[in-house]
C-alpha cells in the first residue's frame, strides 16, 4: 500500500478571473522508504503540493489518501495528530521557536503528545545527539549556525518517529559544507527506513534521491527513477555547464567554482539549455560567495 | 487546562517576555478589583456597624410611633413627625403600660429645638420629654451625673448627649450649669456615654439630644401629643409576641382604627440592612465597569499577542498542536494575566483597607468570602475575554499561519 497517494489535486487561488492554479490535477504516489526529490522553477506548485502533502493545507479538489485514509474526511484535531505522529517537516527558514531553547524545541511535539516533562526532555536529548549537537542542548536558537539550526530542526521533525519527512528546500539558507552535513543526515535517516519529500533547487542533490519528480505550472513534468549516489542522468547535461566538485569543493562549498564562471555566461547558457532551473545559478552563486567568505575569516 | 503540555510555563514566559505590557494589562483588573473590593468592604463594614448599634440598643426593643403608611419604606424614617396622620396620647401610654409582658415604657415627646446658654445658641438637636427607664430601654449607660428617676418630683433639670455638652457648653463634663430652653432655665444634672452612631444608621442621633422630664416638657409645651413610645419586654417575652399584644391593646382602644405602627427592632435591622445591601451594590458594580474595562484591556492585548505570534502558531501547528491546544495556550495567558491582576488587586484593597481605617471613620471589613469572590470573577473576566483571541489563535489555519511573517 503506498504512503501518500495523489489523485488530481488542484489547488486554485482567488476566485473568477484572478483564479490562479497552484496545482493542477496533479496524481503521485509515493511508496514508504522513498527519498523524493522535487524540482522545479519557483511557483511551479512544488511548495503548494508538499503543504497539502504535510496536512498544512487542504486541496480545491481531489483526493489525498495518507497511509490509506482519505484526508479530507478528518476532522482538524485528527489533521494535527497526523501532523504530530506521522509526518516530520523541516523548513528552508527553519521555523524554530525563538524563546525556547534547544532541548525544549526539539521536545516541543512531544509535549504536545502529552508526554511528560523528564521523559520528553530525555528523548529529544537522545535525538539531539544522533544529530551531533549532544553539547548544544541548553543553547537558544540564535546562538547557533544555520546549518546546527537545521540539524536541530531535523531532530524536532524526528522525534516523533515520524514515517514521512517532508524537507522544502532544507539547504536553502545554508553554505555548502552544512549542506553536506544536512543532507548526510536526512540520507541517514533515509537508510533508516524513513520516507522522505525534499524540494530542492539543486541538481546536485539528486544524489541522495531515489526518484526525481520535476514541475512545472503546477504540473508533474517528469518522474524518473534514479540511482542514489549519483546525479540524476536528466539533470547531468545541466551539470556539464557546472564545475566538477571535489572532496575539497565540498568542504569549502559545493559551488565555490560558480565564481569562475562569468556570471553573463552561465546564465544566458542555463536559460538556453535548461528553461527548468532558472534560478539555480544565482543560487549556487550566492552560496558560494557565502562560503567564501567564512573561509576568508576563519 | 493546564496540564502536561507546559502551557502555564510557556503563558509565563510569553508574559514575562513583554513585562510593562502585561503589568499595564493587569493595571486594568488591578484598579477594578480594588475598587469593587473596597466599596463591597465599606458597605460590609456600615452593615456590621448598624447590627451592632441597633443590638446594643436591644434587638428586642419595641418602637410604637403615630400614624401609619403603607408605604414600607417610611416606617423606620427617623425623621420626627414624618408621618402623623394619627396621635398617641398618655392614654395610649396607659394602656400600653397595662400589657402585661410589657417591663419598662417610656414615651418621647418633642419639645423644642433649640437650646441657648449665655449668648450660644444650639439647634441642631432636639429637645426631648421622657420618662426615668430611657437608659434602661436604650441600653446606655450615663457618663457623669444620674438620669431622671422614675416618680421623680419634677425639676427644672436635663440630660445631655456628648455633642451637646461639647457644642453648647464647650466642655466635657458641664454639670450644674444652665442653659434656656422656651425660656426656662434648665440646670445639666447628667451626661450619657457616647451613642454609637455611623452615619448610615436611620434613626435619630442622641448625642445631640436634651432629655427633659416628660410631665416638664408638656407643659412647657402644653401638648400631650407623643412622638413614639419605646417599650422593652420582660425577660422571658418575646418582643414579636409583645409587639402582638401591644397592637391588639391599641387597636381595642383606638377603636379598632390602626392609626399607629408597632416596630420590631429586628424590622428596623432588616430594614437597614436592606438599604445598605442595596447601596453597597448599587456602588459595587459602578465600580465593575472598570472591571469589566479591564477585560477589554485584556482582549486588546491577547488580540494583539495573537497578531504579533502568528508564525508562532503556524509552527506549533505544523508540528502537531491541535485547535484546543492552542486554545488553551492563549486561554492559559489571558487567565494568568487575569488573575495575577485579581491577586494583586486583592492584595491593593487590604492596603487600602487599613488606610481607610488609620485615616477615616470608616471601618470596612474584608472577609474571606470577599476575596475569594473577587479572585474568581478576575478569573472569570479572563475567561470572558480571552476567548475570543484564544479562538482567533485557533482557529488560524497551519499554512496561512505559517507564512505569516
Amino acid at each position: 500500500m503506498p504512503i501518500i497517494e495523489l489523485t488530481e489535486v488542484s489547488k486554485l487561488y482567488g476566485f473568477g478571473d484572478a483564479t490562479a492554479v497552484a496545482l493542477d490535477e496533479v496524481s503521485l504516489t509515493v511508496e514508504s522508504g522513498e527519498f523524493v526529490a522535487v524540482m522545479g522553477p519557483s511557483g511551479s506548485g512544488k511548495s503548494t503540493l508538499m503543504n497539502i502533502i504535510g496536512l498544512l493545507d487542504r486541496p480545491t479538489h481531489g483526493n489525498y489518501k495518507l497511509n490509506g485514509r482519505k484526508v479530507e474526511r478528518l476532522r482538524p484535531s485528527r489533521q494535527a495528530k497526523a501532523r504530530r505522529d506521522t509526518i516530520g517537516f523541516v523548513f528552508q527558514s527553519f521555523n524554530l521557536l525563538p524563546k525556547l531553547n534547544v532541548l525544549d524545541n526539539v521536545a516541543l511535539p512531544l509535549t504536545y503528545k502529552g508526554m511528560g516533562r523528564v521523559k520528553r526532555q530525555k528523548r529529544a536529548s537522545e535525538i539531539l545527539d544522533r544529530v551531533g549537537l549532544a553539547d548544544r542542548e541548553y543553547f537558544m536558537p540564535r546562538q547557533l549556525s544555520g546549518g546546527q539550526t537545521q540539524r536541530v530542526a531535523i531532530a524536532r521533525a524526528l522525534i516523533n518517529n515520524p514515517n514521512i519527512i517532508i524537507a522544502d528546500e532544507p539547504t536553502g539558507n545554508l553554505d555548502s559544507a552544512s549542506s553536506r552535513l544536512v543532507m548526510e543526515l536526512l540520507s541517514d535517516v533515509h537508510k533508516a527506513g524513513n520516507t522522505i519529500l525534499m524540494v530542492t533547487h539543486n541538481p546536485e542533490l539528486t544524489r541522495y534521491a531515489s526518484r526525481v519528480v520535476f514541475m512545472h505550472d503546477g504540473v508533474i513534468v517528469a518522474d524518473e527513477q534514479s540511482t542514489i549516489g549519483e546525479v540524476h542522468q536528466s539533470l547531468r547535461r545541466s551539470m556539464y555547464f557546472m564545475p566538477k566538485t571535489t572532496e575539497e569543493d565540498d568542504l569549502a562549498g559545493v559551488s565555490a567554482l560558480m565564481q569562475a564562471i562569468p556570471e553573463k555566461l552561465t546564465g544566458k547558457k542555463k536559460a538556453a539549455k535548461d528553461k527548468k532551473k532558472p534560478k539555480n545559478a544565482k543560487t549556487k552563486y550566492k552560496a558560494g560567495a557565502n562560503a567564501k567568505k567564512r573561509g576568508k575569516k576563519s | 487546562m493546564i496540564g502536561r503540555s507546559g502551557n502555564l510555563r510557556i503563558a509565563i514566559e510569553a508574559l514575562r517576555s513583554s513585562k510593562w505590557r502585561s503589568l499595564l494589562t493587569m493595571l486594568g483588573i488591578i484598579i477594578g478589583v480594588v475598587s469593587v473590593v473596597t466599596t463591597v468592604s465599606l458597605g460590609e463594614g456600615a452593615k456590621r456597624g448598624v447590627i451592632s448599634q441597633i443590638e446594643q440598643s436591644g434587638a428586642d426593643l419595641i418602637t410604637v410611633r403615630p400614624g401609619i403608611t403603607e408605604n414600607n419604606d417610611n416606617k423606620t424614617s427617623g425623621l420626627v413627625g414624618s408621618n402623623y396622620n394619627g396621635t398617641l396620647s398618655n392614654r395610649d401610654l396607659e394602656v400600653i403600660r397595662k400589657v402585661p409582658g410589657a417591663y419598662s415604657v417610656v414615651p418621647f415627646s418633642y419639645v423644642a429645638n433649640t437650646a441657648s446658654q449665655e449668648d450660644v445658641i444650639f439647634n441642631k438637636g432636639l429637645v426631648i420629654g421622657t420618662t426615668g427607664g430611657l437608659p434602661q430601654v436604650l441600653g446606655q449607660k450615663m457618663q457623669y451625673g444620674t438620669f431622671f428617676k422614675e416618680d421623680e418630683p419634677q425639676r427644672d433639670t436635663a440630660v445631655i448627649g456628648q455633642r451637646v455638652a461639647e457644642q453648647l457648653f464647650g466642655e466635657n463634663v458641664p454639670i450644674g450649669k444652665f442653659m434656656t430652653i422656651r425660656g426656662k432655665q434648665f440646670m445639666v444634672q447628667g451626661i450619657f456615654e457616647e451613642f454609637d452612631t455611623s452615619a448610615l444608621v436611620p434613626g435619630t442621633d442622641y448625642n445631640y439630644a436634651i432629655f427633659v422630664q416628660y410631665d416638664t416638657g408638656k407643659e412647657l409645651t402644653g401638648d400631650s401629643d407623643i412622638y413614639q413610645i419605646l417599650v422593652r419586654p420582660k425577660k422571658d417575652v418575646g418582643s414579636s409576641v409583645l409587639a402582638a399584644d401591644i397592637t391588639k391593646a391599641l387597636q381595642k382602644s383606638h377603636a379598632n382604627q390602626e392609626d399607629f405602627t408597632v416596630l420590631e427592632q429586628k424590622d428596623k435591622l432588616a430594614e437597614a440592612n436592606n438599604l445598605l445591601t442595596l447601596m453597597t451594590g448599587f456602588v459595587a458594580s459602578i465600580a465593575g465597569i472598570s472591571l469589566v474595562v479591564g477585560g477589554i484591556g485584556i482582549l486588546n492585548i491577547m488580540l494583539v499577542a495573537v497578531t504579533e505570534r502568528t508564525h508562532e502558531i503556524g509552527i506549533r501547528k505544523a508540528i502537531g498542536a491541535t485547535n484546543k491546544q492552542i486554545l488553551n495556550q492563549f486561554m492559559t495567558e489571558a487567565v494568568i494575566l487575569s488573575s495575577v491582576g485579581g491577586v494583586i488587586g486583592i492584595i491593593m484593597s487590604l492596603l487600602t483597607n487599613y488606610l481607610f481605617r488609620i485615616f477615616t471613620d470608616l471601618t470596612p471589613i474584608l472577609t474571606w468570602p470577599i476575596m475569594a469572590i473577587a479572585f474568581g470573577v478576575s478569573v472569570l473576566v479572563g475567561i470572558i475575554f480571552g476567548v475570543t483571541p484564544a479562538l482567533t489563535a485557533a482557529r488560524k489555519r497551519p499554512i496561512d499561519a505559517l507564512r505569516y511573517e
